[in-house]
């Protein structure tokens, strides 16, 4: 019983930085542009957090300051992706480098050094008294709340319930169309791309805000990219995206419990888990559904730039 | 004066050449701005590197040795990007080829020469079956080799590095978290420069004819420029596929061999230089032209050594990273940059 309520306790914690990336992924996917450097914002992110969180002890702080560095990269990504129609995949790879570059660069003087604040577990009364799921999830800290109950809400009720989530979807799908019917294709692409780039330097800090609660070079470790593929296993969907989130903190979770209690597999071993989850994650539902209409989930212009008129 | 923009279908060659070069030129003065700011005199940083990397013998020999991975690793992204797929896990392969050759020199005993070779095959043997799952899930079922190929360079890196702490590691004096020395060592052929520079050249100008000159390469591009096209005239698309991902899975793994049987000597982690990634950005710059590479590698080995001799000036490897990011942002800017051209009316009341 203990055993399950850790399991589900740090699968929580550890899914919550997939699942908030993924969002931002989502976010952006819905609009049509493909952001490949999530890997990259998210470690700005977290190395904000930490660097700002030294000078001033207070996780909301650094949490900000995160957001904001995350909205100062994603208008940039925007305006090489959107305004110069850059390619997007280039543009993408390039942002992995440039913020792991930076990040790594800039975190140096803090690297292995515990952060100063954390992010405190927020218990939810009665709520937690449940058994299992109660210290599991309603001890957990404010974010984890926020990213598993009140943003997938959010988001999948801006995309699917209001006027402003259908052009948003619009825009995805079929740009031309949109624009013919007046909605202002660059700005909203302008706008969500930037928004989701900044939910993954969101997912940065909480990475080193409440997660792990210190930087070290390469302590992102391709989880920007796992939130990349889990936004294509979530088939574009803001719920499913952080459901998938969470199974991937449980694969984490599993691979910590084993490490305690000494299963006989090796750590390097055991941390190979979560990439070859997803990587099976994305390849075996396209093999069982190859013949159905699986890939059409996409937006229809992903990764495609809008001309209005190529002559 | 009436003028228009005119957006090109592809961008005219001198025009995407010139793009590159301004654009790596941008990234340079954008980085030599932030080094000013950091309190860097940039020109006395520049002056020193040149000096160093250029004007010493020592410095030479480096980048002769940086010049062979980023070659081969270059070429593994190229021959599919002339498929119009993406090699993102070039690393992972170089790191599988390295882990094969290892095997084969540390538990199989025989004569240096014959050795070698089963090294080198080995090597990209290992390389190719890396990237076999994302080469049969992309051709038989259209997933997306971008992130299987890169996902997989972690699980690489973490199998280098249990062998190296695990069951393969030195038992003997004090190396940690690497294998013991491999026996079998390519010769050098100037200073410290082995072999597999001249190897990795000829290797490029196989390629560039395969590519150009074959059957196979015409079908590589006809399939790449319009699958369904391809499919319909008669070529078998999916193992064009599969042949171009594993060729280039191979072409990692062998520039992994390379760097344990000239370079390293020792399987242990961190010996690629994040040369998979920096493949990427020597495809991109070369424009996909196979001979192209030979010298965005060189570039990019220079920019690699720069990084090496500023390390004593306190800046650090990741540093050279951003840099590589900050080029490859402003070369896709440019290379859109390149596809407009400018339209005058000719005396037209329009």
């Amino acid at each position: 019983m203990e055993i399950l309520t850790g399991i589900l306790s740090t699968a929580f914690l550890a899914g919550g930085v997939l699942s908030l990336a993924a969002l931002g992924e989502v976010i952006s996917e819905r609009v049509g542009v493909v952001n490949l450097g999530l890997e990259g914002l998210v470690a700005l992110g977290a190395v904000t957090a930490i660097a700002v969180t030294m000078s001033v002890p207070n996780p909301y702080i650094g949490f900000a300051a995160a957001l904001g560095i995350g909205l100062i990269f994603g208008i940039v990504f925007a305006l090489a992706t959107v305004i110069v129609r850059a390619d997007q995949i280039l543009c993408g790879l390039a942002f992995t480098m440039i913020g792991t570059g930076i990040a790594a660069t800039v975190g140096r003087p803090f690297s292995g050094i515990p952060g100063a604040v954390t992010f405190e577990p927020v218990v939810v009364p009665y709520l937690s008294d449940i058994p299992i799921i109660g210290p599991a999830f309603f001890s957990q800290n404010i974010l984890v709340y926020f990213i598993f109950l009140v943003l997938p809400f959010g988001v999948h009720f801006l995309l699917f319930k209001t006027r402003h989530g259908l052009n948003m979807r619009a825009v995805g799908e079929n740009p031309a169309a949109a624009d013919a019917a007046g909605i202002p294709v660059a700005a909203i692409r302008f706008v969500y791309v930037s928004i989701g780039s900044m939910f993954a330097a969101g997912a940065g800090a909480y990475l080193t805000l409440a997660f792990v609660p210190s930087w070290s070079d390469g302590i992102v470790a391709g989880r920007g990219w796992i939130a990349v593929a889990l936004v294509i296993f979530a088939r574009y969907s803001p719920w499913r995206a952080v459901l998938a989130g969470l199974l991937f903190g449980l694969i984490t979770a599993v691979g910590f419990v084993g490490q305690a209690l000494n299963w006989p597999i090796s750590a390097p071993i055991l941390g190979m888990l979560p990439y070859l989850g997803t990587i099976s994650l994305i390849i075996v539902p396209a093999f069982i559904w190859r013949n159905k209409r699986y890939r059409s989930a996409a937006p229809e212009a992903l990764g495609q730039a809008y001309y209005r008129s190529v002559r | 004066m009436n003028w228009r923009l005119q957006r090109l279908p592809s961008a005219n060659p001198t025009a995407a050449l010139l793009a590159s070069v301004a654009a790596c030129a941008a990234a340079l003065l954008l980085a030599a701005g932030i080094a000013a700011i950091a309190g860097f005199n940039p020109l006395a940083l520049l002056g020193q590197v040149l000096s160093l990397v250029l004007g010493t013998r020592f410095g030479l020999e480096d980048f002769g040795l940086l010049l062979t991975p980023l070659i081969l690793t270059g070429l593994s992204v190229i021959i599919m990007r002339r498929m119009g797929l993406w090699n993102i896990g070039a690393e992972g392969q170089f790191y599988a080829g390295a882990v094969g050759a290892a095997a084969i020199g540390l538990f199989i005993d025989g004569p240096p020469a014959v050795m070698l070779v089963v090294m080198f095959f080995g090597g990209a043997f290992s390389g190719a079956l890396w990237i076999a799952i994302p080469a049969l899930a992309r051709a038989y079922a259209g997933v997306n080799e971008l992130i299987t190929t890169l996902l997989l360079n972690f699980v690489a890196l973490l199998l280098v590095y249990y062998l190296g702490t695990g069951p393969w590691r030195d038992r003997g004096a004090g190396t940690l978290g690497s294998t013991p020395r491999i026996p079998y060592e390519m010769r050098e052929f100037w200073g410290i420069v082995h072999w597999g520079l001249p190897i990795a050249v000829a290797m490029t100008f196989l390629v560039a004819g395969l590519l150009t000159f074959t059957r196979w390469g015409y079908e590589v591009r006809i399939s790449g420029a319009n699958p369904e096209n391809a499919q319909y005239a008669g070529i078998p698309v999916r193992r064009r596929i599969l042949s171009v991902m594993f060729a280039a899975g191979a072409i990692s793994g062998i520039a992994g061999m390379l760097e344990i049987a000239g370079t390293v000597h020792r399987l242990q982690g961190g010996i690629s230089n994040n040369f998979g990634y920096l493949g990427i950005i020597v495809a991109v710059l070369a424009g996909s032209s196979c001979l192209g590479v030979l010298a965005t590698a060189g570039l990019f080995a220079f920019i690699l050594s720069a990084g090496i001799v500023l390390q004593t000036q306190g800046l650090t490897t990741s540093a050279v990273v951003a840099l590589t990011g900050l080029i490859l942002l402003f070369n896709a800017i440019g290379q859109e940059f390149a596809r407009y051209r400018v339209l005058r009316a000719k005396g037209g009341d329009t």
